[in-house]
């Protein structure tokens, strides 16, 4: 009962003194703190002293810190939203028990609630923003670590749909749910304006939104972080008046969050600022953001430079992206396929993996078109010759059955050195260079049959046969992507270069111009569009300029 | 556990309450999660902006990409490859 009266009498003190740093230190709920003993009797005493079923301690939370009529300037007092969460936080010792995990998160998601509801109280809220900050985090760190467990995640769920009956939310959006609404909190204090340095709830917006961020990205629920993002660009106060390590984490996240909606230019200029705001000694959060940010650029047609590759927090990636970058420099899909699969698990964790392999197949396959072109055009485009520069369709059949035939594993029909990938085994070599003379191929099947390829893993889909009809299509795309400059003539069956005179004559520079700067170039075309649908009307969603990324706050 | 690796910022930030059962997670479980290193809270809070690449120099970042990599060698094996089964398609279409 003392250990009770004793933790009240210090709570009061710490009100009174408006002491947001010490109550943050003495309302923990984790059962890691170093003086766990302490909490532990306190426990104790309070199951002693006050069963469930008695309204004792709340009596007795109400006679310890009752409200002050006179408070002096820069002096607090208790307030009833206060009280009723310090009943709640010393409920939660007294029934906490940490090996019933289910029970601990559903106690923990009811004291946050209950301390974001002391923290709107507009007198002496404030002084509760660092213990909130501190309850967020634990919340946080529980449900993540709740969602790598599925049998205890799946009794949660359960409890839940037992619960709420029709709607049914994961703990994740639950936990979510809590955390934002202290952003939100936040996000309206009024005690500065957007522009200004922030005070009161304000200071914690970005610690907040961050906060939420970890949770979402860790439980993959990124799509969640779409209302906050909003909520930011609308009314949110300017990142740069937050202190270095918030912007970082910030800037990370909006990345990631943009990556994932494929809007990779966004989540460069994210990456970028977040990279070049991180002093090199946080060689760790560095190598985080170019994780992503490498990719990013990838997909906009950009590869990493070397010297880039060469720094300390990029060691190791060169075995990972270098092949990549050669498969799509080079146009080999099964270099390709072997560059992703040699990094498979590095690039699934991260979720890179589908979407390099959806992703940047249109740049190898643009690679791989523009070296067909160079090993079938034969021509020039003089000052004389009004002939436009073109590319056989059949002829791509050709070459792109011959790679679907590689990928199916199909081997040479006649030794030959020079030009035998060097996978394949000589045994298999002497049976098959029977069926010489009679293929229209270099290669024929292999023993057993054809491999059987999944849909991703074929060139066309799967199994499926390159032919005129499947392959038209994806010539017509890059052309759409403004990846290649030109037309395809159908009854003439050639793709036709334009532009090639402006070039000086180099079909090739005019045929297939610069990835980063086609893909910056469609950009801002669909960014055009998105304007003029903006300002007649069309569309109630202002698209913004080129450099703006909804979510950040840059200025007035 | 992932809060293992994490650097304390403001206080003696421990573990969260998973700690309590951690040691029944399976092994297999335990190493992914090393592996999944999240983005870590920073040490410091703050620092100048003097100490950042941003502030060397605007352009500092320009040199980190390579926009022009096409790859006009049509020597290598793989185009080798190609020029053969172009060549014997062809050769074929004729007969």
């Amino acid at each position: 009962m003392n250990l009770v009266l004793e933790f009240l009498t210090n709570i009061r003190r710490f009100v009174l003194a408006q002491n947001g740093d010490e109550l943050r230190n003495w309302l923990k709920v984790e059962n890691t703190i170093p003086n766990i003993d302490v909490y532990r009797n306190l426990g104790q005493a309070l199951k002693s002293n006050f069963p469930a079923n008695s309204d004792a301690l709340e009596k007795l939370v109400d006679k310890c810190l009752p409200e002050e009529d006179d408070v002096q300037d820069g002096k607090g007092s208790p307030w009833p939203g206060f009280n009723s969460f310090i009943k709640e936080f010393l409920e939660y010792w007294r029934d906490v028990d940490f090996k019933d995990i289910v029970k601990v998160h559903s106690r923990l998601s009811d004291l946050l609630i209950s301390c974001a509801n002391a923290l709107a109280n507009p007198a002496y809220g404030n002084m509760l923003l660092q213990t909130s900050i501190s309850l967020s985090e634990s919340l946080s760190k529980l449900v993540i670590g709740l969602t790598r467990r599925p049998q205890l995640l799946s009794q949660i769920q359960g409890d839940m749909t037992g619960d709420e009956g029709g709607e049914k939310k994961s703990i994740v959006e639950l936990a979510a749910d809590i955390i934002q609404k202290i952003f939100t909190s936040c996000l309206t204090d009024r005690s500065s304006t957007r522009w200004q340095p922030p005070k009161g709830k304000k200071v914690a917006i970005y610690l907040f939104a961050n906060l939420t961020l970890k949770l979402l990205f860790a439980c993959e629920k990124s799509r969640l972080a779409v209302q906050m993002f909003t909520n930011l660009s609308t009314q949110g106060p300017a990142l740069s008046l937050y202190p270095a390590s918030q912007r970082v984490t910030f800037l990370y996240y909006l990345g990631r969050f943009n990556f994932d909606y494929d809007h990779y230019f966004r989540a460069h200029m994210c990456f970028e600022e977040a990279y070049r705001q991180c002093p090199p000694q946080f060689q760790k959060h560095r190598r985080k953001i170019l994780t992503y940010w490498i990719p990013a650029n990838l997909l906009m047609g950009r590869f990493p430079s070397r010297s880039l590759l060469a720094r300390p927090e990029a060691a190791g990636f060169s075995d990972i992206f270098v092949p990549i970058c050669g498969a799509v420099r080079s146009g080999n899909f099964v270099a390709f396929h072997q560059a992703l699969a040699r990094s498979g698990e590095w690039l699934w964790k991260r979720g890179l993996y589908l979407t390099f392999l959806y992703r940047l197949k249109q740049l190898v396959w643009r690679s791989f078109i523009r070296r067909t072109f160079l090993l079938t055009w034969q021509g020039s485009v003089d000052e004389s010759s009004n002939k436009a520069a073109s590319l056989s369709l059949d002829d791509l059949v050709t070459t792109a059955s011959y790679v679907q035939k590689l990928l199916e594993g199909y081997v040479p029909a006649q030794p030959a050195p020079k030009t035998r990938p060097p996978h394949i085994n000589t045994i298999f070599l002497k049976p098959v260079a029977n069926a010489e003379g009679e293929a229209d191929s270099l290669l024929v099947p292999p023993p057993g049959g054809p491999r059987r390829l999944m849909p991703s893993a074929g060139l066309i889909y799967g199994n499926k046969k390159p032919t005129l009809e499947n392959i038209e299509p994806i010539v017509a795309s890059l052309v759409y992507a403004g990846l290649m400059n030109g037309f395809i003539a159908r009854t003439q069956k050639k793709f036709a270069v334009e532009g090639a005179k402006r070039k000086g004559g180099n079909a090739v520079l005019a045929g297939w111009p610069s990835p980063y700067e086609a893909i910056m170039e469609r950009f801002k075309e669909g960014l055009d569009e998105a304007k003029d649908a903006f300002e007649s009307g069309e569309s109630t969603e202002d698209p913004g300029d080129m450099n703006d990324v909804p979510g950040w706050v840059r200025g007035p | 556990m992932a809060s293992s690796t994490t650097t304390a910022k403001k206080d003696d930030k421990a573990p969260a309450q998973q700690a309590a059962p951690a040691e029944q997670q399976q092994p297999t479980q335990k190493a992914a999660l090393e592996e999944d290193d999240e983005f870590e809270d920073f040490p410091v809070d703050d620092w100048p902006a003097e100490e950042t690449e941003a502030a060397a120099t605007k352009d500092s970042t320009t040199h980190l990409w390579e926009e022009s990599w096409d790859d006009d060698d049509t020597t290598d094996d793989f185009s080798n490859q190609l020029r053969e089964e172009l060549k014997k398609v062809e050769a074929s279409k004729k007969r």
